[in-house]
């Protein structure tokens, strides 16, 4: 008995001391010699499987002897999991990311791939987004921007030409009085998490400020303070004001229910994705590719042109642990290679990087985003940091709970901007 | 359970055991040693701790460890001064934040809504004690929604409080304006408590329930025969009998309020509307998960464990009070 317990005393000791061991052994990766990991929130999916089995076969072709291994995490923990393994200096050598912010936050524990990516630069899409200081952290898979969607339909209830939709703000708002009228909303709005704010930024942005402002903006030079800028926001309040939103915005889940709003008929417009869910192929399930129609946004500012806002919207990137740089980069290639990001398309509904995949089957709709990706910018809202985006949600609720000033806004925002 | 002495007789030393040579050596001394009742008594003498050890290591070394590194990751940067320290530069932030100070006061509306939360399983539970009509019904009816996780209740109470749901068709069936309420500042965090003690209150209930099987029943037949209103028995009969009672339910209330919200407030407003809705372990989630900063979050980390460990002192120190009055 006495025994036993001594023996289970050092049982016990020694699994403790060789965990406290590993936990403080930093820095490298998981993965042994001839085996890469990767993390992601898509390979569980069955959408994925093609594509995956054709991004191993291309990375196979390159290194015969490597073994890939995929890890599907949750997406809703998917960040603080990554976060656990950055802190711990452990973790995959292959990991995926959203553009913008998420990837730009955490360039500390990514190897710039800039120099392995050269061929591949041409051919994909949506680099900037992957970007930070002139480097690139990750290959782009799909493209992610904010599209205008709107039901012909009801642009026919309303007797308009489904056609045309109006190209200035003010015929805007008086479609939206003849749409109202013929008992429609104008905006299926979503706004519970504080995301309905950076698609408005981003789909408006092209029209309401100036083509040099705009450009000033993605570089990183903002001026809160211009009139363009508060602009944006204060058109954002008139939507609120005049009712042209769907109820209760501030309460309501973009993903999904003002989308699942849009796709039921109740909304004329809704401010989409391209990618993943939100888009073409999610509201095809009720409105046939025949009754969707994209739009480009409406010009605000007098002599702005509308562009397609959009940027990377998931890639992979290469862990700074990872034994051997250049392998992990091949892998992230291969995930990006033109059979795989075919498969990505078909499968998953998404506009790939790769602009030169034939979308000619996939309805009206999509051949309008496509064809506009060529004149596109990055979008505005990608290029804040997650910390002045989140202040923004909130602040944009309360602009339309009517319980603060645009101009206190530009300030609290110009505050958080510079700062971060 | 037979310990000490009587027992390495009948059973001799586990040198022979498989994998046991590490240790032989001491075994087989104290074992061959001539005095053995001696080496016995001392090994029965630390037979205790290393029974213990255990458990303590496990506490030390899962609990306490993690927790003070995770009060010194407080003290350092994020992203590129990781590992640097900055002195007191977190907290300050978090003071500064006007997000953080939300949270902290919610904390404080915690507090303020606990004894509607207490009072209300202890008004049902009285009322099924004193055998309304239907109360065997009331009785296991009361108890469901505790067995649903909170992200049920909260998909549930998310449908029903929709703007345009079912709670604001009947507003709309009197006459009465659709109220926005998860999309209104004002209103969001009382739903949300209300929702929460909606979902709890069954298991404050039963624990009433039982209070009350320990009740005089004599002494409620005298108030009644000298002619008690039921108001008179509840304030000068019941509410001092239950006395110990309705601490305990305090106690279990307040920490199931400050430490299990977390489910409803993800699937209800994730914080919103205009973050008013937000509590300490939403922003150290949303700190650490979403915007990458671990050291700010173990700050606010180090607040809420501060909180608690008042919070819990203080309901020690009543527990034990009307533990010396009984």
């Amino acid at each position: 008995m006495r025994q036993r317990a001594i023996w289970s005393a050092v049982l016990v000791v020694g699994l403790a001391l060789a965990g406290c061991g590993s936990a403080s052994d930093s820095g490298k990766s998981t993965s042994s010699d001839g085996k890469l990991v990767v993390w992601d929130w898509k390979s569980g999916e069955p959408f994925a499987k093609s594509y995956l089995d054709k991004a191993k076969a291309d990375f196979k072709k390159k290194h015969p002897d490597v073994e890939v291994e995929f890890v599907a995490q949750p997406f809703d923990q998917y960040y603080t999991l990554l976060g656990a393994a950055i802190q711990s200096g452990k973790g995959p050598d292959v990991m995926m990311f959203n553009g913008g912010g998420q990837i730009r936050d955490r360039v500390d524990a990514l190897v710039p791939i800039t120099e392995y990516v050269a061929e591949d630069k041409q051919r994909l899409a949506g680099w900037e987004a992957f970007s930070k200081d002139g480097k690139i952290y990750a290959t782009p898979v799909t493209l992610q921007g904010y599209p205008i969607y709107y039901n012909k339909t009801i642009y026919q209830k309303a007797n308009l030409d489904p056609a045309s939709p109006a190209t200035t703000w003010d015929k805007f708002v008086a479609d939206c009085d003849a749409i109202a009228k013929a008992g429609s909303k104008c905006f299926a709005l979503g706004n519970k998490e504080g995301v309905g704010i950076q698609f408005w930024m981003s789909s408006m942005g092209s029209t309401t400020l100036t083509a040099a402002e705009y450009d000033a903006w993605i570089a990183g030079k903002r001026d809160w303070n211009s009139p363009n800028v508060k602009r944006l926001f204060q058109l954002w309040k008139e939507t609120g004001d005049k009712k042209m939103n769907s109820d209760g915005a501030n309460s309501t889940a973009m993903f999904n229910d003002s989308f699942a709003y849009f796709q039921s008929g109740k909304a004329a417009h809704v401010m989409g994705l391209m990618s993943d869910v939100g888009h073409w192929q999610d509201f095809n399930e009720f409105l046939t590719p025949e009754k969707l129609g994209v739009m480009k946004a409406p010009v605000v500012t007098a002599g702005t042109t509308p562009s397609l806002p959009y940027d990377g919207g998931i890639g992979y990137a290469v862990a700074k642990w990872t034994k051997d740089p250049k392998m992990a980069a091949d892998l992230a290639r291969s995930l990006s290679s033109a059979d795989a990001l075919k498969s990505f398309y078909a499968d998953a509904g998404a506009i790939a990087a790769d602009t030169t995949i034939d979308v000619s089957q996939a309805g009206p709709a999509v051949a309008t985003i496509v064809g506009e990706l060529k004149s596109g910018k990055p979008a505005l809202h990608v290029a804040l940091s997650s910390k002045t985006i989140d202040l923004m949600g909130r602040l944009s609720q309360q602009l339309l709970s009517g319980s603060i000033t645009v101009d206190e806004v530009v300030k609290q925002l110009a505050a958080s901007d510079q700062a971060g | 359970m037979p310990i000490g002495n009587t027992q390495p007789s009948v059973r001799p030393a586990s040198a022979g055991r498989a994998g046991g040579a590490a240790v032989s050596p001491a075994a087989h001394r104290s074992g061959a040693r001539p005095r053995r009742t001696r080496g016995g008594l001392r090994a029965e003498r630390y037979a205790p701790y290393i029974l213990v050890l255990p458990a303590v290591l496990i506490i030390v070394l899962l609990r306490l460890y993690p927790l003070l590194l995770g009060v010194n990751f407080s003290f350092t940067g994020d992203g590129a001064q990781n590992g640097t320290s900055v002195g007191f530069g977190n907290y300050r932030e978090l003071f500064g934040d006007p997000l953080f100070r939300t949270a902290l006061s919610n904390v404080g509306l915690l507090v303020l809504l606990l004894p509607v939360a207490v009072a209300i399983p202890g008004l049902l539970a009285t009322f099924i004690y004193l055998r309304v009509p239907g109360h065997r019904f009331y009785r296991s009816v009361y108890f469901f929604p505790a067995v649903l996780s909170p992200v049920i209740v909260g998909a549930i109470f998310n449908l029903l409080l929709a703007f345009d749901g079912p709670l604001n068709a009947v507003l709309g069936s009197f006459g009465v304006g659709p109220v926005d309420w998860l999309g209104d500042p004002d209103i969001a965090m009382f739903m949300v408590v209300g929702v929460h003690i909606w979902a709890t209150f069954g298991m404050a209930l039963v624990v009433f329930l039982a209070g009350f099987a320990t009740l005089d029943a004599a002494l409620l037949d005298a108030a009644r025969v000298d002619g008690a209103s039921l108001r008179q028995v509840v304030w000068h009969v019941i509410i001092p009998s239950l006395a110990r009672t309705i601490q305990f339910v305090f106690v279990t209330t307040m920490i199931g309020m400050l430490t299990s919200m977390f489910g409803l407030l993800f699937v209800m407003t994730s914080g919103g509307p205009e973050g008013s809705t937000y509590l300490p372990e939403y922003y150290i989630w949303i700190q650490q998960g979403q915007m990458n900063r671990p050291a700010l979050a173990s700050a606010a980390s180090t607040i809420l464990f501060m909180i608690m460990l008042v919070v819990g002192l203080l309901q020690i120190k009543l527990l034990e009070r009307s533990g010396k009055e009984d």
